[in-house]
C-alpha cells in the first residue's frame, strides 16, 4: 500500500501564487482513494518536514518563476532540480531539498519519491484571489498530470 | 510538458538586496536593506466581514500564520466590543504559547543558531541545521523534531487546523477543550519544558563557554542603542498574547505604555524614497533617519527588546534565566543585537512554561469559550507579540462588521530601521579602505540581520524556497563597484 500525499503550496490570496492550492482543491472531488491525502498550505521549509513525514510518495504542486519563463508553462521537476546549495543563508527557513534531507537524517519516514509540478507564474505580489488567464489555462493540464502520476 | 533544466528565481529578484554606499575615502557611509512590497492588502480587506480577517490573514505570512490569527481575532473582539470569557482567552493563549515554543525552536536550531553552534567561521555548507545536529548530537535533532510536532499538534487540537488555525471568533473561540485533549496537550507541554531547559544548556555549553563567541556578541559592530518595545502584563512581565505595549528608552527607563487602541498616538510611519517598506518610529521622539540614541525615534521589537522593555518573566525558570542574562551581559538594557539569540531561548523557556501552566489551568476545559457579541461593530485594534516583534491589526467596519479600512504593522516592519543600522555597523566592521571585500562580508552582514530573524512571509513558499541575498557596493558617486550574490 503506497501512501501518497498531494500537496498544493502557495498563497491563495496573492494572485498567481495560489495556483498550486487551486489545483489540489479542484482535485479533491476527483480523487477517491483512501491512500491518497490531498492537502494545501501556505508554508515552506522546515514546516514541510512535518507535513510530508509518514508518506511513501509526495506530489507537490507549486508556483515557480524562472528566468525567461512564459506564464502558464508547466514543469515536472525532481527534488534534485531544486537542491541548489545547502547553505543556511535564508534568514527564515530551509529550502525544500534541505527539509527532506533533515527529515531523513532524523530517521523520519520521508517520501522516497517526490514529484514536483510547477507552474510558471507572473503576478505574485498583489493581494488578490485568482490567477491571470495564462496561468488559469494551465490548471487542467496540471490536474491531468497529477492524476496520471497517481496512476503510475 | 517540458522536462527542462530550470533556473529558478524567486519573487525577491532585485529586492532581497543590501546596498552599501562608500564615501570618498572608501569607507562605509550608508547601508540599506530592501525587501519586496506586497501590494493591495488594504483594498483586499475592504468589503470582507471582519471576523473573516482572522482566517484570511493567516495566509499573509508563511512563517507566523498563528500570530496573524491571534492579532486579527483580538481586533475583531475590539470591533464587536466584546471580551472573550476566561476559557476562550486562555485557549487562545495556550495555542499561541505552543506556536511560540515551536517557532523559537526553529529559529534557534535551524536559522540563527548555526552561526554560533556550528561557528561563524565554519564553511557555509555546514552552517545549517544538519551542522547543528552534527555538533549537538543526533539526539538533539530528534528533540527538535518532536517539539515541533507536539507544538503543531497542540495548535491543531485547539485551532481546528494545523498551520492555519480557524478557531478565533469575535468574543472567543469556536470550540472547548475536552479533558482527554487537555491531558494530551499537558503531556506535550511537560516535554516542551524539558526541551527548553536543554536548549538553555546548549546556549551555555556552546555559546557562552566560548570566549570568541562572547567577544563577538559584545563587539561594537553588533551594538545598537535604540528604544525597545514589547508587550507586558499588569506586572510589567513579558506577555505574548495580551497586555499593554511598553517602550523603554535607550537607558532602560519607561518611555510610554500604551493600550492597543492608542497605537497611533505612539507609532508613526515614515516613507523613505529608497524602500518600499515603511519605517515605523516613535512619534513623540521624531524621525531622525537611520540613527540610534535618545533623540531618534527608531525602536526595536525583538526578543531582546521584549526582555529590555519588561521587568521580568512571569514564569519561574524563565525569570531565573532573565536575571542571569542581565548579570552576565552587564545590566539593563542590553544593546548587543547578537544577544537576541540568547533572549530568544529565554522566551522559548517562558513559552513552554506558559504552555504547561495553561494546560494545567482548571478553567481551560470550561465549555463557556465564547461571548456572543451584541453591540454594533465599529472599529478595533488587536496587538500580540509575534516571534519577530509587535504585531498590530487595525480594522474599521460599517455597522454590519464589513471592513472599510484596514491597517497592519507586522513584526519585522518594526525593525526595518534597526536592521539597516545593524547591517551598516557590521559592514563598517569588515569593509576597510583599500581591502578587497570577500564572501566573509556576506556572512558578517547576514549575521547582523539574522539576529532579528526577519520574516518576509512572501518569500517562504515559492520555489526554491530560499531567500536570495544580494550585496551591492557603490562608491561615493553611486557607481556600482562590486556585487556579491547568494541564492540569486
Amino acid at each position: 500500500m503506497v501512501k501518497t500525499l498531494v500537496l498544493g503550496l502557495g498563497n491563495p490570496i496573492l494572485s498567481d501564487d495560489g495556483v498550486g492550492i487551486e489545483i489540489v482543491n479542484r482535485l479533491k472531488s476527483l480523487v477517491r482513494d483512501d491512500d491518497v491525502v490531498i492537502e494545501e498550505a501556505s508554508i515552506g521549509g522546515i514546516r514541510l518536514v512535518d507535513m510530508m513525514a509518514g508518506y511513501d510518495r509526495a506530489i507537490v504542486v507549486d508556483a515557480i518563476k524562472t528566468r525567461g519563463g512564459v506564464p502558464g508553462q508547466v514543469y515536472r521537476l525532481e527534488v534534485e532540480d531544486l537542491a541548489g546549495t545547502l547553505h543556511a543563508s535564508s534568514p527564515h527557513d530551509l529550502n525544500f531539498y534541505t527539509a527532506l534531507e533533515l527529515g531523513r537524517t532524523m530517521g523520519m519516514q520521508m517520501p522516497g519519491e517526490v514529484a514536483v509540478f510547477a507552474v510558471e507564474v507572473d503576478n505574485i505580489d498583489t493581494f488578490h484571489e485568482g490567477c491571470c488567464p495564462e496561468v488559469e489555462r494551465a490548471i487542467p493540464e496540471v490536474m491531468d498530470a497529477v492524476l496520471q502520476e497517481l496512476q503510475s | 510538458m517540458n522536462k527542462i533544466s530550470i533556473d529558478p528565481i524567486t519573487r525577491l529578484e532585485g529586492h532581497g538586496k543590501i546596498e552599501i554606499f562608500l564615501n570618498e575615502e572608501g569607507e562605509v557611509a550608508n547601508a540599506y536593506f530592501q525587501v519586496p512590497e506586497l501590494r493591495g492588502f488594504e483594498k483586499f480587506a475592504e468589503g470582507r466581514p471582519v471576523e473573516e480577517m482572522a482566517r484570511i490573514t493567516t495566509r499573509i505570512c508563511g512563517v507566523c500564520p498563528e500570530a496573524h490569527h491571534m492579532a486579527a481575532s483580538k481586533a475583531a473582539d475590539a470591533v464587536y466590543h466584546v471580551e472573550p470569557p476566561p476559557a476562550g482567552k486562555k485557549l487562545r493563549e495556550l495555542l499561541y504559547s505552543a506556536f511560540f515554543t515551536g517557532d523559537h525552536t526553529t529559529h534557534f536550531y535551524a536559522l540563527g543558531g548555526p552561526d554560533f553552534v556550528v561557528g561563524p567561521d565554519a564553511p557555509a555548507a555546514e552552517r545549517n541545521i544538519l551542522g547543528v545536529i552534527k555538533k549537538v548530537g543526533l539526539d538533539a535533532g530528534g528533540k527538535v523534531i518532536k517539539l515541533r510536532r507536539d507544538a503543531q499538534r497542540t495548535v491543531s487540537i485547539i485551532g481546528g487546523k494545523a498551520v492555519h488555525p480557524v478557531c478565533g471568533l469575535p468574543g472567543g473561540v469556536s470550540k472547548a477543550l475536552t479533558e482527554e485533549e487537555r491531558q494530551e496537550i499537558e503531556g506535550y507541554a511537560k516535554d516542551a519544558v524539558e526541551f527548553a531547559k536543554f536548549s538553555i544548556k546548549v546556549v551555555d555549553d556552546i555559546v557562552l563557554a566560548n570566549k570568541a563567541y562572547v567577544d563577538l556578541i559584545m563587539s561594537d559592530a553588533y551594538t545598537q542603542r535604540t528604544y525597545y518595545m514589547g508587550m507586558v502584563d499588569a506586572n510589567n512581565k513579558v506577555n505574548f498574547y495580551d497586555g499593554k505595549v511598553r517602550v523603554v528608552d535607550p537607558e532602560g527607563k519607561e518611555f510610554v505604555k500604551y493600550a492597543p487602541s492608542e497605537y497611533q498616538d505612539v507609532v508613526a510611519e515614515m516613507v523613505e524614497p529608497w524602500s518600499y517598506l515603511k519605517f515605523p518610529y516613535l512619534k513623540k521622539v521624531g524621525w531622525k533617519g537611520l540613527v540610534g540614541g535618545m533623540d531618534s525615534g527608531v525602536y526595536c521589537a525583538t526578543p531582546l527588546s521584549r526582555l529590555n522593555a519588561a521587568d521580568g518573566m512571569a514564569t519561574p525558570l524563565a525569570q531565573a534565566e532573565y536575571e542571569r542574562f542581565y548579570q552576565t551581559l552587564g545590566g539593563k538594557p542590553v544593546h548587543n543585537t547578537l544577544a537576541c539569540h540568547w533572549a530568544r531561548v529565554i522566551e522559548l523557556l517562558y513559552a513552554a512554561e506558559r504552555w504547561l501552566e495553561l494546560a494545567q489551568d482548571p478553567q481551560i476545559t470550561d465549555p463557556n469559550v465564547r461571548t456572543i457579541p451584541t453591540a454594533t461593530p465599529t472599529e478595533g485594534v488587536g496587538i500580540v507579540e509575534a516571534p519577530r516583534g509587535t504585531l498590530t491589526h487595525h480594522y474599521i467596519t460599517d455597522e454590519n462588521g464589513i471592513v472599510q479600512k484596514a491597517n497592519l504593522i507586522v513584526g519585522t516592519t518594526n525593525n526595518n530601521a534597526p536592521i539597516s543600522m545593524s547591517i551598516k555597523s557590521a559592514a563598517q566592521g569588515v569593509i576597510k579602505k583599500g581591502q578587497p571585500v570577500t564572501d566573509g562580508l556576506l556572512n558578517m552582514v547576514e549575521m547582523a540581520f539574522r539576529s532579528y530573524d526577519p520574516c518576509f512571509g512572501c518569500a517562504t513558499h515559492s520555489l526554491p524556497g530560499q531567500m536570495p541575498l544580494e550585496v551591492i557596493i557603490r562608491d561615493a558617486s553611486g557607481t556600482e563597484i562590486q556585487r556579491l550574490k547568494q541564492n540569486c
